[in-house]
C-alpha cells in the first residue's frame, strides 16, 4: 500500500489544493540574506496553510527557517541585507507580496497579529502598558483616546491581568515576564486579528507560567476563531498545542502532517531524530535505576553558506544512501495529509531502524 | 560512609541598596538555609523556576559566593571558611560547567590554552605532559586534536559546551556543579551533550549537582532531585518516587505544566498554578508557597513548615504531610 504522490520538484509545490477556510498561505516561499560569505536562503520554497480556528506548529531548530518565515509573513524582514525573492504569502485571497506599504500596514497588527519571544523588548519603556495597548486599538479601529483605553483595560482583564484599571497605568518593568507577555497577546488579540503568529512566547518564561500563557492562547483562540501559527523549538509545546506541525530543517520544511501522525508516525528522519532526543518525564517514574541513552542526531546543523548538494540532513542521517547526496528529495504525500521531503520515509514510516 | 559533598543549613543572601548613597534597605533571601548531601558517582537535581536559588545554591556550594550562614563539607572536611590558599586543594576536585558556552571562554583564548588553564593554575605536569593530557581530554568529550588551535567563535553552541566539559575534567574531579548545562542548546546537541555526562560519569565516577529548570532534563540525568521554592528545598527524594508520587503541591503542579512529547499527554489532568512566584525580597508568610498553592490552608499562612522525611528517603516540607507519612494529597478545596 504505497500512497506516495510525487509532486512537482525543486519543493516548489506545496500540499494539496487550499481548503476553502484557509485564511493564510504561503506558497514556495524563499526569503536571502546577503552576507559577507555570499547569498543565504534562510528560507528555501516553504509552503504551508494555516485555516480558520486551527493552530499550526512550525518546529525546528536554531536557524531552520522557521522566524524569518513569519517575518516575511508581515514583510518585517529587513531589506537589506534581507529580500523576499519569490513566492506568494496568500491572506484571504490577496497576495500580502503585492500590496502597497499603507495596505500593508492596515493587515499588520490588526488582521494578522504577532507575538515575540521576549516580551520586554517588544514593548516600549517609556509608555504605561494601558497606553500601549490602547495606541494600537486606535490606530486601527478608529476609536476615540478614551474608547480606546476602555476597550484597552478590557483586553488586559480579558488575558486574566488581575486589577486590570490600575494595571493598566504600570510600565512594562514594573511587570513580571508572563504579565508583560499577557499584555503582548492583549495587544495582539484587541483588533480581533484573524491570524496570530506567536514565536516562541513562552521560550522565556518558567514552565508554570508557560502553562498558563499557552492555555490562555488557546483559550483566546476557541472564543474568536482565530488561526494561530505557534513557532517554537519545543516538541512538547507541539504535542499540546498543534493541530497540524510543519517540522523545518536548514531553510526547508522537510514533513507536514497531523499532530497525532507526527508524533506516532513521523516520516522524516530528523523528526524521529527531534522525537528520540528528549527526555521522556512520562516514562521516567516507571523506569528503573537506570536510563536508556537519548537518540542522538549526530554533527550538527549545516551552516546555510555551505548546504550539501543532495538532501541537508543527509550528512547526519543514518537513513542516508548514495540518492540523499545527490539531490534534494521532493516534498510528497506518503499518507493523506501528510507531507515528507525524504527518499527514504517509506522506510522510515515503516518502522526501519537506521544504519 | 561519609558523603563526598554535605551541605547544612546553607544560606546565602545579598543585600538590597537603594539609590545612590542609599543603604541596605534589605535582604534577597537567594538561599535560605537548605541541607542536602551527594555521594560519590551519584547526581543530585536541583530544580525550581527563575529566582529560586539553585544556582546562588550550586555556587555557594563551590565557594565562588561565601555562603552568610551554614556549613560545607567535602569528603567529611569542613571547607565552609577557607581562604583561598587554603581552598586550593579543594578546587582541584569540584568544577563547574556553565550555561552559556559562549559567555563562559575565553576569546582570546585557543581551545587548547583553555582547556589546558587549570593544569597550568594547579601546576601539574610539564608542558608536553599537559598536552598530552589536552590531547586526550579532546578526543574524549568528542573534539578532533586538531579543533585545539581554533578559538571559541569558531565552534557551534556544543562544541563549546564540549570544551567547557574538558575544562572542567582537565583536573580529575570528583565533583561537577553543572549550572544548566544544556538550556542554551537545540534539542539535538541536547541530547548529545546529556549522553557525554553520563558516560563520564560512569567512566570516572563522578558526582553531579545538577542545577536546570527542565524537568525533563534533570529527571532523565538524575538519581536524587531537590525541588527549590524561593531559596528553600520543598522535596527532595529519588527521582522515581518524585516523578510517581510528588508530595509536595509545588512539585505537582510543576510536573503537570511541563509540556510532554506525547499525544496522548493532551488528555492529563493539569494543575495550572495561577499568579506569579512572590518576589524573594519580600516573601510571603509561613509556607512561601502558600500564595499559589491549591490546597493551603489557615497553618500554611502563618507556620513555616520543616523539611521532614515523611517516607523512607521521601523529605517534604508541607504541612500537608505533617505527623502522617502515607496521606495522599487533599482535593482542592
Amino acid at each position: 500500500m504505497n500512497q506516495t504522490v510525487l509532486r512537482d520538484l525543486a519543493g516548489a509545490a506545496g500540499p494539496a489544493p487550499a481548503p476553502a477556510d484557509a485564511v493564510l498561505e504561503i506558497e514556495d516561499l524563499r526569503t536571502e540574506f546577503r552576507t559577507a560569505a555570499g547569498t543565504i536562503r534562510a528560507v528555501d520554497g516553504v509552503s504551508y496553510t494555516v485555516r480558520r480556528g486551527e493552530t499550526l506548529c512550525v518546529v525546528g531548530e536554531s536557524g531552520c527557517g522557521k522566524s524569518v518565515t513569519a517575518l516575511s509573513v508581515l514583510r518585517l524582514i529587513t531589506s537589506p541585507p534581507g529580500r523576499i525573492a519569490g513566492g506568494r504569502i496568500c491572506f484571504e485571497g490577496r497576495d500580502l507580496l503585492a500590496l502597497s506599504e499603507p495596505e500593508m500596514e492596515r493587515i499588520r497588527g490588526n488582521e494578522i497579529s504577532m507575538i515575540f519571544q521576549e516580551p520586554m523588548t517588544s514593548l516600549n519603556p517609556l509608555y504605561t502598558i494601558g497606553r500601549q495597548v490602547s495606541e494600537a486599538i486606535a490606530l486601527h479601529q478608529g476609536l476615540s483616546r478614551r474608547d480606546a483605553m476602555a476597550k484597552a483595560v478590557a483586553m488586559l482583564r480579558r488575558v486574566s491581568i488581575p486589577d486590570a484599571e490600575s494595571r493598566a497605568a504600570s510600565y512594562p518593568h514594573q511587570l513580571s515576564g508572563g504579565m508583560r507577555q499577557r499584555v503582548m497577546i492583549a495587544m495582539a488579540l484587541s483588533c480581533n486579528p484573524k491570524v496570530l503568529i506567536a514565536d516562541e512566547p513562552t521560550t522565556a518564561l518558567d514552565v508554570t507560567i508557560q502553562a498558563q500563557i499557552l492555555a490562555l492562547i488557546r483559550e483566546q483562540q476557541k472564543t474568536l476563531g482565530t488561526a494561530v501559527v505557534l513557532i517554537t523549538h519545543d516538541m512538547g509545546v507541539v504535542a499540546e498545542t498543534a493541530d497540524r506541525v510543519v517540522v523545518m530543517y536548514a531553510g526547508r520544511k522537510v514533513e507536514e502532517a497531523n499532530v497525532a501522525d507526527l508524533f506516532e508516525h513521523p516520516a522524516h528522519p530528523y523528526t524521529r531524530g527531534l522525537l528520540g532526543s528528549i527526555p521522556d518525564i512520562e516514562g521516567a517514574a516507571r523506569g528503573g535505576a537506570r536510563r536508556p541513552r537519548l537518540t542522538e542526531i549526530k554533527g550538527m546543523v549545516p551552516s546555510l553558506t555551505r548546504l550539501p548538494p543532495g538532501c541537508s540532513f543527509a550528512p547526519r542521517c543514518g537513513f542516508a544512501t548514495t540518492a540523499c547526496h545527490a539531490a534534494p528529495p521532493p516534498l510528497a504525500e506518503h499518507r493523506p495529509g501528510h507531507w515528507a521531503a525524504c527518499w527514504h520515509a517509506e522506510r522510515v514510516l515503516a518502522g526501519a531502524v537506521a544504519a | 560512609m561519609t558523603p563526598l559533598v554535605e551541605v547544612r543549613d546553607l544560606q546565602k543572601h545579598f543585600p538590597v541598596q537603594r539609590g545612590l548613597f542609599g543603604g541596605t534597605t534589605g535582604q534577597v533571601h537567594a538561599v535560605d538555609g537548605i541541607s542536602f548531601q551527594i555521594a560519590a558517582g551519584e547526581t543530585l537535581g536541583l530544580v525550581g523556576e527563575s529566582g529560586c536559588g539553585k544556582s546562588t545554591a550550586g555556587r555557594t556550594l563551590l565557594r565562588l559566593l561565601q555562603p552568610s550562614r551554614g556549613e560545607i563539607r567535602f569528603r567529611g572536611d569542613d571547607i565552609t571558611n577557607l581562604d583561598s590558599t587554603a581552598m586550593l586543594p579543594y578546587r582541584r576536585s569540584m568544577q563547574m560547567i556553565q550555561q552559556d558556552p559562549y559567555a563562559s571562554l575565553n576569546p582570546r583564548m585557543t581551545a587548547g590554552e583553555i582547556v589546558e588553564e587549570p593544569l597550568v593554575i594547579h601546576r601539574m605536569g610539564e608542558r608536553a605532559e599537559r598536552r598530552d593530557r589536552v590531547a586526550q581530554l579532546f578526543e574524549r568529550v568528542g573534539l578532533r586534536p586538531e579543533q585545539r588551535h581554533a578559538y571559541p567563535h569558531e565552534f557551534s553552541g556544543g562544541q563549546r559546551q564540549r570544551i567547557g566539559i574538558a575544562r572542567a575534567l582537565a583536573l580529575s574531579p570528583a565533583l561537577i556543579v553543572c549550572d544548566e548545562p544544556v538550556s542554551a542548546l537545540d534539542v539535538s546537541i541536547q541530547a548529545q551533550i546529556i549522553n557525554l555526562l553520563t558516560d563520564l560519569q560512569e567512566e570516572y565516577g563522578l558526582s553531579y549537582l545538577f542545577v536546570a529548570h527542565d524537568l525533563a532534563v534533570v529527571e532523565h540525568i538524575s538519581h536524587r532531585v531537590a525541588v527549590m521554592y524561593l531559596g528553600r528545598i520543598v522535596e527532595l527524594t529519588d527521582r522515581t518516587s518524585l516523578f510517581e508520587t510528588p508530595l509536595h503541591p509545588y512539585t505537582e503542579a510543576l510536573l503537570s505544566a511541563v509540556p510532554i512529547a506525547k499525544v496522548t499527554a493532551r488528555r492529563r489532568q493539569r494543575v495550572i498554578l495561577s499568579g506569579d512566584v512572590p518576589s524573594p525580597i519580600n516573601r510571603p508568610s509561613g509556607c512561601h508557597f502558600h500564595t499559589r498553592c491549591p490546597y493551603a490552608h489557615g497553618r500554611c499562612r502563618t507556620e513555616e513548615p520543616a523539611l521532614r522525611m515523611v517516607r523512607d528517603g521521601h523529605l517534604v516540607a508541607c504541612h500537608l504531610h505533617d505527623g502522617c507519612a502515607s496521606l495522599p494529597l487533599a482535593q482542592p478545596h
